[in-house]
């Protein structure tokens, strides 16, 4: 069986140079991967190179078997691909229902079904359904981000520091979600400085360094691995 | 005899509501300042004249011409001039876009020379009310603005390509990413704030007279209450223009007419000033 997400030889950057060299990752269907690595290292910009945000100047994007790396992001997103950036991944000036809303945009038929189990899953959006995104609490606005994401239904869900800037209680829920979305079915592929709490839901893990794979691995073996911690992992041990 | 510049005021608002709603748009799809705005008013009162008076067209009809024909040409001059320069700094665009606007007005002068001009209607008396006069003209402009405030709010509440334009114009990358074509939103845009300035074209030739730089005498005012109510924001816009709009009729009250283009200048400086996201807009944050 193919993977949901097959990323083979990618390279990409911002035009002066690429950041991510020749990168190779996979994701399974119901399977939670994790992305560790410094800062610089490039793990933003290989998310956004499979989300077709930045484009990659080689390599292969697959999902469900078709390459989808150089079509517009708008397409990708078509193709069951949500990806859900770490800043301004909200609509501020939407409501919280006109935010959903567009979450299903290339499947409106669809979205009455959708919001109904997103807000099964994030109560807390239907209350606030009429108002605007913009006047929310972080937590509330990544609760936002995340259900809008869920609202494509994708069979990928890409997910940029999905922690970052949240309080540890509304961090620890949000990775409580991330493992019930993923009870689902849906392949997930997480970067996140939390290595420790992510690596803790994930079934594999990678360490990128200078815009590479410098490891791959089983998440626990990367949890267990003295190297690893000795570098990434660090002082949060 | 106040009650006359207010009742002239609010006219004059209804005639700069329309097209600063449509900057408005632009603006919070396109992210420049698009000083071409009076171009293409320009191009649509003369589309109207050509339309009404030269083929003898009536002048809803030559006004409904005009706006195709001035939402056509918007497009095409995105098409030829703004679509190669995409993602060009806003300064850049702006300076383009006022190339672009001598260049519209200076075709329109080189086939129609600078005379002044009317549409073809019979002169009909104003109506009275007690010391207030208002033309038929006038009070089709009021109701038009009306119609069009009420439109342009059904249709970015509304419909899917409205909330299309209110994702693209908050956070164009997300949009994208969840599936909003960002190419089918700006050509939307272009298209509704075109034909938006070519009805201004037409009620502007309606109120005042039909000469080339009739869209240039209005770019101020509609660049004033664009900005006064929060560039981006259409509803700003709406309120931006009747404070403008009074503004300007009530200044006559105090000072020379001549005084009243300024009007618009002092506004926008004073409110870069202390008010710089407009009065309905959200100020930017910048990390």
């Amino acid at each position: 069986m193919s993977a949901a997400l097959e990323v083979d030889g990618l390279s990409a950057g911002y035009g002066r140079g690429d950041i991510v060299h020749d990168l190779s990752i996979t994701a399974d269907a119901g399977e939670i991967v994790t992305v560790i690595g410094p800062n610089g290292a490039g793990k933003s910009t290989m998310i956004k190179a499979i989300a077709g945000v930045v484009r990659p100047s080689r390599g292969r994007v697959r999902v469900g078997g078709a390459d989808l790396a150089g079509l517009a992001a708008s397409e990708i997103a078509r193709r069951g691909v949500a990806y859900v950036p770490q800043e301004a991944n909200v609509f501020r000036q939407l409501t919280v229902a006109e935010n959903l809303a567009i979450g299903a945009w290339t499947d409106p038929a669809h979205a009455v079904e959708r919001r109904e189990r997103v807000h099964a899953l994030f109560p807390d959006l239907a209350r606030f359904a009429g108002a605007r995104a913009g006047t929310l609490s972080g937590g509330q606005r990544q609760m936002v981000a995340f259900g809008m994401a869920l609202m494509v239904e994708p069979s990928v869900l890409l997910l940029d520091e999905p922690s970052a800037g949240l309080s540890p209680v509304i961090a620890e829920q949000m990775f409580d979600t991330i493992r019930s979305v993923n009870e689902t079915g849906i392949a997930i592929l997480m970067v996140e400085q939390n290595a420790i709490r992510a690596l803790g839901i994930s079934h594999r893990g990678y360490v990128m360094a200078a815009g590479q794979v410098a490891l791959a691995d089983t998440a626990q073996a990367i949890l267990a691995s003295d190297e690893v911690s000795e570098l990434y992992l660090g002082s949060r041990r | 005899m106040n009650a006359q510049f207010i009742v002239n005021g609010i006219v004059n608002a209804a005639l700069i509501a329309p097209p600063a709603i449509a900057l408005s748009l632009l603006f919070g799809v396109l992210r420049f300042p698009n000083f071409a705005i009076g171009g293409y008013i320009t191009a649509g009162a003369f589309i109207a004249y050509a339309a009404n008076v030269e083929a003898g067209l009536p002048l809803w009809l030559a006004g409904a011409i005009a706006m195709a024909g001035t939402a056509l040409l918007v497009w095409l001059s995105d098409e030829i001039v703004f679509k190669p320069m995409r993602g060009s700094d806003p300064v850049t665009l702006l300076v383009v876009s006022i190339a672009l606007t001598f260049i519209i007005e200076h075709v329109v002068r080189l086939i129609y020379t600078a005379d002044v001009r009317g549409f073809d209607l019979p002169l009909q008396r104003p109506y009275r009310f007690g010391d207030i006069r208002i033309t038929q003209e006038q009070i089709e402009l009021l109701v038009l603005a009306v119609v069009i405030g009420i439109a342009v709010h059904a249709l970015l509440a509304y419909t899917r390509i409205g909330k299309a334009i209110r994702a693209t114009a908050d956070n164009p990358m997300l949009a994208e990413v969840r599936g909003v074509s960002t190419a089918q939103v700006i050509m939307a845009t272009w298209f509704i704030a075109g034909a938006l300035f070519g009805l201004t074209g037409v009620l502007a030739g309606l109120d005042l007279v039909i000469e080339p730089l009739i869209g240039w005498n209005l770019t101020i005012p509609i660049f004033a209450a664009a900005i006064l109510g929060g560039i981006g924001s259409p509803y700003g816009a709406m309120l931006g223009a009747l404070m403008v709009g009074l503004a300007e009729e009530l200044t006559i009250l105090v000072l020379p007419s001549t005084y009243k283009l300024g009007v618009g200048f002092i506004i926008i400086a004073i409110l870069l000033l202390i008010r710089p996201h407009g009065l309905l807009g959200t100020p930017e944050i910048r990390k």
